[in-house]
């Protein structure tokens, strides 16, 4: 009896042992990821690494939302609801300090869509899968084209503008090696604003010459063509005052007269329908946007629809700036002009509604648009006309004009150049030009609500870099 | 001869002849204090394995022969041992033991005599912990064993206290100790996330306090090497209840409470509200060369009373509770089972905050034959928890819902309903999903938290299935085989619906969410045993043995959006919109392990232990999984030589020196560290990404802790005095990092996980236990612990990088090489310029900076105090380490008083030398609409220029610390605290043994009944993030801690 049990117990857990220590106790293997050994295997992969580098800058804190509300709450056509500290709050009232969320998420955000870029750029040729070497060119002039509008972005808030000194003043730190954590590589000084545009037209020359002239369906739109590479090229030659070379890209998209529509590649124009651009995402005049879905949204407090829309269905973040300087207050806003029936009252306060897709908030967002090239091209031309420049004029009165503005004949050069920089900020409201149109021009942020104004002598002219950076990067300066 | 007791209670009964010629020897064993009898005493023929148990009236018989002793032993008394003689009546009183040495310890893969024990094991016996209102046992341990520090982070229900064996052992890692229960690891906290944030849920509380029978905890090298890879920050051994010798007992124990908030901020009312919140907007105005319009007005009631509302009356309650357990227990020579029955159902002084759990236990183990035992322990236990948005857990600290906070700031100048009866709320327009600000031109608050109270759900069903069968076999008397398998499923089903109509869910317009957790985990033993004495003085033991344990983890959830009718409000009703699964993983590991044990002792006067363990763990890398890890100690029991007998004997009863020395591993890795990994998404819903999410390190290693420990228990006379004095280091190396990057290398978390830090935790600690008085009416028994710590970082990444811990959106902790981690970190201030009002800062170079939230268009807010304009306060370039935020010393103090039939039990902890950084407090005089605490009337006006607050300006968030940390808000939190005094009456009667009732004791307690402090916040325990090692000693937007009265009855049959 006794031995019985014992050999029974005994046999038992030596005969289950033997069986249950299984080879692969130790080796498990992740069954929602793959190794990054593996992420260039084959060719639908390398397209999704792609689609990510794209993904990547739609993040909801950098283009998919936020960057383009702190562009335009910096400047005067807002007024803050809510208060709320973690809705740009401090951006509006130009609070922020180097550790402040917006500051550092940000900047975290833009540089993970750099370095995704780099890491492909320093993969792709070695890539296992078997793709066309046209194609692997494609992919990489998409990749520096994302660079190029990232780098962009990040001078633009992060330092001076580039027109204060010719770019003398320090910019952002220029990566552009990719980084998988191994190695040492924290440290890096930041690169002038010079060197900075110097590498974004680097990218983007490339990315012209290496775009597919087209896609198709949607990704016109959504990925980037040899069009989007030129319409980017003509807000960085803006952003630089190079009036000259702003005019030599635009007039690649831009016939000399009307009708006003890109000669090659995808055939860009203006869409008749004003408000149908931002709800049908679809028409002609969209260069680049980057697409949203229930299932890939901008996720919690970083959609334009919440920032700007009234409740019930926004946040009602912030309202439009009725009053003194905000353009709604503009005459040049005229009450017959389409775009103004976008603004709609909501008890005491009137909001733009140009985003309207309730939650999960859907809509797509406006990057490049063919009637930011025209108006560049105006402005380009009229800066550097000695009197007032006609074909100017007409581009002008081309935007004004399709949305029901009166047109508009302005008498001097400075008439017409204030009427481009006017129409830019009725035409361009909510998608996040408006600080670049302030910063490039050197002009003071104007004061709205309880805000004062901002002097370009001022720290709170742009960002500050953040803590999270300065922290680990020993060679970062900050902004003084 | 306790090992008889310790060899009775292994079940290591061999089988040996019986002599001719014998007796038949009986009587009856009675307690010597109160002359009561006590069934299932053991009654064993020394020497031999032959033995017995007295029945239910404490009479025993046993055949056996003149000459030989009987030895009577019985758990908390003292063994006797008689000599037999012609008389063949042999009755016997037995002492009440207060000799805690005399214990058995459990030290993993078996037990000890505690007398034998040479290394560092303090033991909580299940009575201290049990009845006590709470919803585990973790909590119930504040201060109960030196060493051991408990901190309860807040009163929200089944919260998991954060839990310290000897101080913080790694930075990324967990610093949370390893939990087994019945010889089996099973899922603590440290498993991970036990469902979608926001709900408190701790697996401990799945373990009924009530079947407690010890927790020993394991805190030194010798003591935890066994474990390995597992052991650096200290094991908590837990056994629960088995039958005890004697017929069955049946006992009932029960209890009700009323629970509510324990300290509340006092708070500015309506009308002091609007005097103030209009003075900062005046100032403002004044400042920033603007006109001033009045933002806050007196809003009336239809009766023309203004509202003056107490919001903490909206949120807060007093909760009410009720806890019933039911065990009968016993045991036969052959078989014992202990089968329990649990339920409580708790609600905290949170509104809508409940727990209830029904559990159930079997333990039971048979002799199959005389060699030959199997048993069990099964528990199965469920449990329902609904936790409304507290924002008290970590990373919630600033949610806009959060109930913690709403209190705080809401205007108590606006009602929370309209005369109407609706809810007083904005729906449409600027101020939409806010609470309706009436009069008010700015809002009044964040949300109207009756809304969210009524309408929104969140709830947490849990079921958990932990049980280990084994047998032993006993091949000879020394050598015995174990195998045990063992089984923890914990599954987790938690659902929440944020309403439409106000909160979180309004943008979305009613959110719904489930969640489904599965926790899997197989553990199996097997390992032998052998015991021996030669030449009675070497007594020699050994264990080897090994486990395999594997364990997966998988959640997958699912979301909805945009209810079709308000009528909904859960996840299976209809909705518009399906959103993408808020939270999916499926992950894995294993651990394939070998251990081994070996323990000497000469004469019971010099010990010796060696164990060894080697891990295999599958998150690292191949070639990388294994790791060696080993502990070794060594006694001296001086009170056993016979120079010290003759000299000391009365005085110094025991003294024993011990030291041991270790390395053992810490395993809170993610389960696929070492790998780089890509994960899968979409861009604009329909085509595929596949990003970089994870910087992997194939060289990461074990995290090791080399513990050094020295010390001596003692006891005096007659051991009514026992203590012991330990001196520990221990020091980690190799700690796992998140190395950090810098951000602009765009590396996913700005980090990678590598093995470059070290740090040391050194301290004393001393326990020391007394039975002060002793007479048959009165009793006094006391006992004292105090821990000492030091921790200090020795090495962290590249370049010392410092590593700071994030509050959600707020950075108030930093970890620094040469200080204590998690120091507090915060921008030195200088009070309030009596000139102006304003706050000072001192910059990085020394200099005071003073600021005006509000100026003129191109001034400057921050000036030097003449007057130029100074470069902006920030966090990163001027912020400094203010103090540590870990403890210098903590401890707690027992008292236990009984006359007659009344007991008092007193139960005190405390803790000091250390900081806490007061979030809540930078809130509670923020100079946005948020309301403000009290104190802010003292702030500074032309007429009252000497003052600790600034001159209030509205829009405020700099002054007083929202926008960043500053030393202002960084306090002393030493304390001392009531965790627990009660009361009892012992109602055992002769009356009530007729009725078969052999003890019955009614009681009532209160649980944090007072506290002795400086702090200003509402608790210094306070840890708004939990458990995490980089960010402790942080207190943001938490709910208050409890306070509990409760009565109970304890009945026995």
């Amino acid at each position: 009896m006794r031995n019985k049990f014992s050999k029974l117990i005994l046999g038992a857990a030596l005969t289950l042992s033997v069986f249950s220590c299984k080879d692969d106790l130790l080796s498990p293997v992740p069954k929602t990821s793959i190794s990054d050994l593996s992420a260039y295997d084959t060719p639908d992969r390398i397209e999704s690494l792609v689609n990510a580098l794209y993904d990547a800058v739609k993040a909801g804190n950098f283009l998919g939302g936020r960057y383009l509300i702190y562009n335009d709450i910096r400047g005067e056509e807002f007024i803050n609801q809510t208060n709320n500290g973690v809705t740009g709050l401090q951006t509006w009232n130009f609070t922020l300090n180097a550790s402040s969320n917006e500051v550092n998420n940000l900047w975290r955000d833009a540089y993970y869509a750099i370095n995704s870029s780099n890491l492909f750029l320093d993969k792709i040729d070695a890539a296992p899968a078997k793709i066309a070497p046209e194609k692997v060119t494609n992919y990489k002039a998409e990749a520096r084209f994302l660079r190029a509008l990232t780098y962009f972005s990040l001078v633009n808030i992060y330092a001076q503008p580039f027109t204060k000194d010719n770019g003398a003043s320090l910019g952002v730190p220029l990566r552009l090696k990719g980084e998988n954590g191994a190695g040492n590589s924290n440290n890096l000084k930041r690169s002038t604003v010079a060197e900075v545009y110097t590498q974004i037209l680097e990218d983007l020359n490339f990315a012209e010459a290496n775009l597919p002239a087209t896609n198709s369906g949607d990704l016109n739109i959504t990925r980037a063509h040899k069009n989007t590479a030129i319409a980017l090229k003509v807000r960085v030659y803006l952003a630089m005052a190079r009036y000259a070379d702003v005019q030599r890209e635009a007039e690649k998209l831009v016939p000399a007269v009307a009708p006003f529509k890109a000669p090659t590649g995808v055939r860009h124009e203006l869409n008749a329908n004003y408000a149908a651009i931002f709800t049908s995402y679809r028409t002609l005049e969209s260069i680049f946007s980057l697409p949203m879905a229930t299932n890939d949204p901008p996720g919690t407090q970083n959609q334009l629809a919440f920032y700007y829309l009234a409740g019930p269905v926004g946040g009602g973040e912030f309202s439009l700036n009725m009053t003194g300087n905000g353009i709604l207050a503009n005459r040049a806003f005229e009450t017959t002009d389409d775009r103004r029936r976008l603004a709609v009252a909501a008890g005491t306060r009137t909001y733009l509604n140009k985003f309207t897709t309730p939650a999960p908030f859907t809509d797509w967002v406006p990057i490049l648009r063919y009637s930011e090239v025209l108006l560049s091209l105006a402005e380009a031309k009229a800066r550097q006309a000695s009197g007032v420049d006609a074909s100017a004029v007409a581009l002008l009165n081309a935007v004004r004009t399709r949305s029901k503005g009166t047109a508009v004949a302005p008498t001097t050069k400075e008439e017409l150049i204030t009427a481009i920089l006017t129409e830019r900020r009725i035409e361009f409201l909510g998608e996040g030009l408006r600080s670049l149109d302030i910063t490039r021009l050197g002009q003071p942020f104007p004061a709205k609500g309880v805000v004062n104004a901002i002097n370009p002598t001022q720290s709170e002219y742009i960002w500050p870099i953040p803590t999270t950076e300065l922290a680990v990067n020993k060679d970062c300066e900050p902004n003084p | 001869m306790k090992r008889i007791l310790l060899l009775s209670l292994f079940g290591f009964f061999a089988c040996l002849q019986t002599w001719a010629q014998s007796k038949t020897y009986s009587g009856k064993v009675t307690a010597s204090d109160d002359g009561s009898s006590l069934p299932g005493v053991t009654v064993q023929v020394k020497g031999t394995a032959k033995g017995t148990q007295t029945n239910g009236d404490g009479s025993y018989s046993i055949e056996t022969n003149a000459g030989q002793t009987l030895v009577f032993s019985f758990v908390g008394f003292t063994q006797k041992e008689v000599k037999l003689g012609a008389n063949t009546t042999v009755n016997v009183s037995l002492g009440v033991d207060d000799n805690v040495l005399s214990e058995v310890v459990v030290v993993g893969y078996g037990t000890q005599n505690r007398k034998d024990v040479t290394s560092a094991v303090s033991t909580i016996k299940g009575d201290a912990i049990k009845s006590i209102p709470a919803q585990s046992f973790d909590q119930l341990m504040s201060g109960k064993a030196a060493g051991v520090n408990i901190n309860i982070p807040n009163g929200v229900l089944n919260n998991p206290p954060v839990i310290r064996v000897r101080g913080f052992n790694s930075i990324t890692s967990s610093s949370y100790p390893l939990i087994v229960v019945d010889g089996v690891i099973v899922f603590s906290q440290d498993a991970g996330a036990v469902g979608p944030a926001g709900i408190a849920a701790n697996p401990l509380s799945d373990i009924n306090p009530n079947d407690i029978e010890t927790i020993d905890i394991l805190k030194d090298a010798a003591a935890t090497a066994i474990y390995g890879s597992r052991a650096a920050n200290g094991v908590l051994v837990i056994t629960t209840k088995k039958g005890k010798a004697g017929k069955a007992t049946i006992t009932y124990d029960g209890w009700t409470g009323w629970t509510q908030a324990f300290r509340k901020f006092d708070l500015l009312n309506a009308e002091e509200y609007v005097m103030m919140k209009n003075e900062a907007e005046q100032n403002r105005a004044s400042l920033a060369g603007q006109n001033f319009t009045p933002l806050f007005v007196k809003n009336l009631d239809p009766n023309g009373v203004p509202y003056d509302t107490d919001w903490y009356g909206e949120v807060f309650q007093t909760g009410f509770q009720h806890n019933h357990n039911i065990n009968v227990s016993g045991a036969t020579p052959k078989s014992s089972y202990y089968f329990s029955a649990g339920y409580t159902n708790q609600e905290g002084f949170l509104k809508k905050n409940t727990f209830e759990r029904k559990n159930t236990r079997l333990n039971i183990s048979h002799n199959v034959t005389d060699n030959v035992i199997v048993g069990a322990n099964v528990t199965y236990s469920s449990s329902d928890a609904f936790a409304p948005n507290s924002g008290s857990l970590a990373g919630t600290n600033f949610s806009t819902g959060g109930l913690g906070r709403i209190p705080l700031v809401s205007a108590p100048n606006v009602p929370v309903r309209l005369p109407d009866g609706s809810y007083n709320i904005n729906s449409t327009g600027g101020l939409a999903n806010s609470l309706g600000n009436l009069g008010n031109l700015d809002r009044s608050g964040f949300y109207n938290p009756a809304v969210m109270l009524d309408l929104d759900k969140a709830t947490a069903a849990s079921e958990r299935f932990l049980a280990n069968i084994y047998a032993t076999i006993n091949f000879t008397k020394d050598l015995s085989f174990r195998t045990d398998y063992g089984i923890d499923n914990l599954t987790v089903d938690s659902r929440t619906f944020l309403n439409p109509l106000h909160g979180d869910g309004f943008a979305a317009r009613g959110i719904a969410a489930n969640y489904l957790l599965k926790n899997r985990r197989w553990t199996w033993q097997n390992y032998l045993n052998y015991n021996h004495t030669f030449a009675d003085k070497h007594s020699v033991g050994a264990t080897i043995g090994t486990e395999q344990q594997y364990t997966n983890r998988n959640m997958w959830s699912a979301s909805r959006q945009t209810v079709t009718d308000p009528f909904f409000n859960i996840y299976e009703g209809n909705y518009t919109v399906n959103n993408n699964p808020p939270f999916n993983f499926l992950t894995e590991n294993g651990f394939q392990s070998y251990f081994g044990r070996v323990t000497y002792d000469f004469a019971k006067r010099y010990f010796f232990t060696a164990t060894l363990r080697r891990d295999g763990l599958s998150a690292l890398a191949e070639g990388k999984k294994f790791g060696n890890f080993y502990g070794i100690s060594a006694g001296w029991n001086l009170s056993e030589e016979k120079f010290f007998k003759d000299a000391l004997q009365d005085k110094i009863s025991t003294l024993k020196l011990r030291t041991s020395y270790g390395k053992v591993g810490n395993a809170g890795i993610s389960d696929f560290a070492a790998l780089s990994l890509y994960d899968f998404g979409n861009y604009g819903g329909n085509v595929a990404t596949l990003f970089f999410s994870q910087a992997g390190n194939p060289d990461l290693r074990w995290e090791t802790s080399t513990k050094f420990d020295a010390g001596l228990n003692f006891g005096l006379f007659s051991d009514k005095v026992t203590g012991e004095l330990t001196f520990y280091r221990n020091v980690i190396d190799g700690l796992i990092l998140n190395s950090p990057l810098s951000p602009s290398m765009g590396v996913p978390g700005n980090s990678v996980a590598k093995n470059v830090g070290s740090m040391f935790n050194q301290g004393l600690e001393f326990a020391i236990n007394a039975t002060i008085i002793r007479t048959s009416d009165f009793k006094w028994n006391t006992s004292f612990n105090i821990a000492t710590q030091k921790n200090e970082v020795t090495a962290l990444a590249e370049g010392n990088a410092d590593i700071f811990g994030v509050t959600q959106l707020e950075t108030a902790n930093i970890t620094r090489v040469g200080q204590s981690l998690g120091s507090i970190w915060a921008v030195p201030t200088a009070g309030v310029n009596p000139e102006n009002g304003r706050r000072i800062f001192i910059n990085s170079k020394g200099e005071q900076v003073q600021y005006s939230h509000a100026v003129p268009t191109g001034q400057s807010r921050w000036t030097y105090l003449d007057g130029r304009t100074a470069p902006a306060i920030s966090a990163a370039a001027d912020s400094r380490i203010i103090g540590n935020t870990i403890p210098k010393f903590y401890g707690g103090w027992d008292n236990n008083f009984s006359y007659k039939k009344f007991d008092v039990a007193l139960s005190l902890i405390y803790a000091g030398g250390f900081y806490v950084y007061n979030g809540t407090r930078a809130g509670l005089h923020d100079q946005r609409f948020w309301n403000n605490a009290a104190d802010i009337l003292n702030r500074w006006t032309p007429e009252t220029r000497s003052t600790e607050w600034p001159r209030v300006v509205y829009g405020d968030n700099v002054s007083n610390g929202s926008s960043f940390p500053i030393s202002e808000n960084a306090e002393r939190g030493d304390f001392i605290k009531c965790r627990n005094v009660s009361l009892g009456y012992n109602l055992t009667s002769e009356y009530l043994k007729r009725l078969k009732i052999t003890n019955a004791r009614l009681y009532t307690q209160i649980s944090n009944a007072f506290m002795i402090t400086n702090y200003s916040g509402t608790d210094p325990e306070v840890s708004s993030n939990g458990n995490s090692n980089l960010a402790p000693g942080v207190d943001r937007n938490s709910v208050p801690q409890a306070r509990t009265y409760s009565v109970g009855l304890s009945i026995s049959f």
